[in-house]
């Protein structure tokens, strides 16, 4: 008999301890999920744009609603009973209401929790602060208490300069977010254990930020009281460049 | 030259067109980078990477949308491993196979294994299910007809009346409209040349681990070496090392 949902969305929770971290390896369909969980995984995340990459549709709201409700559904059965967060981007859409509708509906598919982001999907630069607030709200009020909203700004990624004024916003944003009703904070590309630290002191979310190829060691990021470390993109990318080394050998 | 054209014309005995068998649009994609001339799925691969069974559990829509996915996804000719075209009977078959080739993929294969069930379909059946699939996608349309006389059955019995069940199925099959042959697990290079010297059509290797060369295959007179459910299976493994480095 499949586990409990209830209790799934428990153990991911818990899973988050400051210092430390659970490490999501990014996966994209049921083989790869599997392969993770081969490996010693206690929590199975999506990639969006893995996801997207894998299937041909393309990141950013390409992959249709369908497939990645689908697609999570597959995965939840195939790992059960360890939990699945899924990277679901901006919800596919800027309405609160009509994100809210939409998270509800991947709560269906059995997953336990969700990224969501402030970048505005398809155009330029991220939500202002009050918007993306009441879109946190309305996906809290959607899903109930038992799902792990993981909010993520973009402002690291889509600004060049990662100074203290920078961290400063980061900050003002994990603090609104946590009172609208996420559950976690997700800021990729911070990296600088200092800076970790304060958005940690500061900010009543747990915290994650990604792995990439140069970045710091886990243990670094761990003593600096992060709480999550997923690998976004990554580990597909990876993985194609080998599927294409040895499809080179193969032919040649 | 159609896309048609370029696929059937990369079939040359003794000089083999070889196919790295891919699952979706992002390995197909990665295998095009790596100097592929032709993209193959594997059904075993396309299952496994989505949680479905091999041997026809995998929706046929699924397996359709993944296609035209593929197809999309490069500008090669694409093949795929249509197991028993999702129906023993030669009608549904062949319309199934009208459906296939509305994603805009170039060929397929179809097994002559009684999908789900033990044992092949007689010759007479297979050849009936090869001529309504002809009718229904035209000439344009590579069926590579797979016979699992020797997957069946373990490589110390593959003997001389195996071999000649296998002309036998081969040269109704051809006669039925099949573009090629596949024999997987067929690793005994003497049958191999016997079978490609009597074979009307360009006959197709699977390698699988332990197997002979691509050279030794090629000089048997192959026209096409495909890897089957291997590159998946060596790939998930990668993936699976590369998880736990990270996960530590």
């Amino acid at each position: 008999m499949p586990s409990n949902q209830a209790d799934r969305f428990q153990t991911f929770a818990a899973l988050h301890v400051p210092g430390d971290p659970v490490i999501l390896y990014n996966i994209w369909d049921v083989g790869s999920a599997l392969a993770v969980v081969k490996a010693g995984a206690r929590a199975l995340a999506t990639g969006s744009h893995p996801v997207g990459d894998a299937s041909g549709f393309g990141d950013a709201h390409q992959v249709p609603l369908d497939y990645v409700f689908a697609n999570a559904g597959r995965i939840v059965a195939a790992v059960d009973p360890l939990p699945l967060s899924v990277d679901f981007e901006g919800a596919y859409s800027t309405d609160p209401e009509e994100g809210g509708r939409n998270v509800a509906n991947l709560k269906q598919s059995g997953a336990v929790g969700c990224n969501f982001e402030d970048q505005i999907v398809g155009g330029d630069g991220i939500h202002p602060l009050e918007l993306q607030a009441r879109r946190i709200e309305a996906i809290r009020r959607a899903v109930g208490a038992d799902f792990f909203i993981n909010a993520r700004t973009d402002l690291f990624l889509k600004a060049a300069d990662h100074g203290d004024a920078l961290i400063d916003e980061v900050i003002d944003r994990g603090k609104a977010f946590a009172d609208a009703g996420a559950s976690g904070f997700f800021v990729p590309r911070l990296a600088d254990p200092r800076q970790i630290e304060r958005v940690v002191q500061e900010v009543p979310l747990p915290l994650n930020v990604i792995a990439f190829p140069g970045a710091p060691p886990k243990s670094e990021w761990a003593a600096a009281g992060v709480a999550r470390i997923s690998h976004g993109p990554f580990p597909h990318r990876a993985l194609m460049v080998q599927l294409e080394e040895a499809a080179r050998a193969a032919i040649s | 030259m159609t896309k048609f054209q370029d696929f059937e014309r990369l079939h040359v005995p003794g000089d083999p067109l070889v196919l790295f068998n891919v699952w979706d649009a992002g390995s197909a994609q990665a295998v095009a980078r790596g100097g592929a001339k032709a993209i193959a799925t594997g059904s075993a691969s396309v299952a496994k990477a989505n949680g479905f069974g091999d041997g026809q559990e995998l929706p046929m829509e699924f397996a359709l949308a993944n296609a035209r996915r593929i197809a999309k996804a490069v500008d090669l000719p694409v093949t795929v491993d249509f197991e028993g075209a999702y129906s023993d009977d030669p009608d549904e078959g062949a319309r199934n196979f009208a459906l296939l080739a509305e994603t805009g993929v170039v060929g397929c294969n179809f097994e002559d294994q009684v999908v789900g069930s033990e044992g092949l379909h007689p010759i007479e059946m297979q050849a009936d299910r090869i001529a309504a699939a002809r009718r229904a996608v035209g000439p344009d349309f590579f069926i590579n007809v797979r016979t699992d006389l020797f997957l069946k059955a373990p490589q110390e019995t593959h003997d001389d009346a195996m071999l000649d069940e296998a002309i036998e199925r081969v040269l109704a099959y051809a006669e039925a409209g099949a573009s090629g042959y596949f024999v997987p697990m067929l690793g005994d290079l003497e049958k191999l040349r016997r079978l490609c010297a009597e074979s009307p059509i360009p006959v197709n290797f699977m390698t699988y681990p332990e197997c002979p060369s691509n050279a030794e295959v090629a000089s048997t007179g192959v026209a096409r070496i495909s890897h089957g459910p291997f590159p998946h299976l060596a790939l998930m493994a990668q993936f699976e090392a590369a998880a736990r480095a990270a996960i530590g």
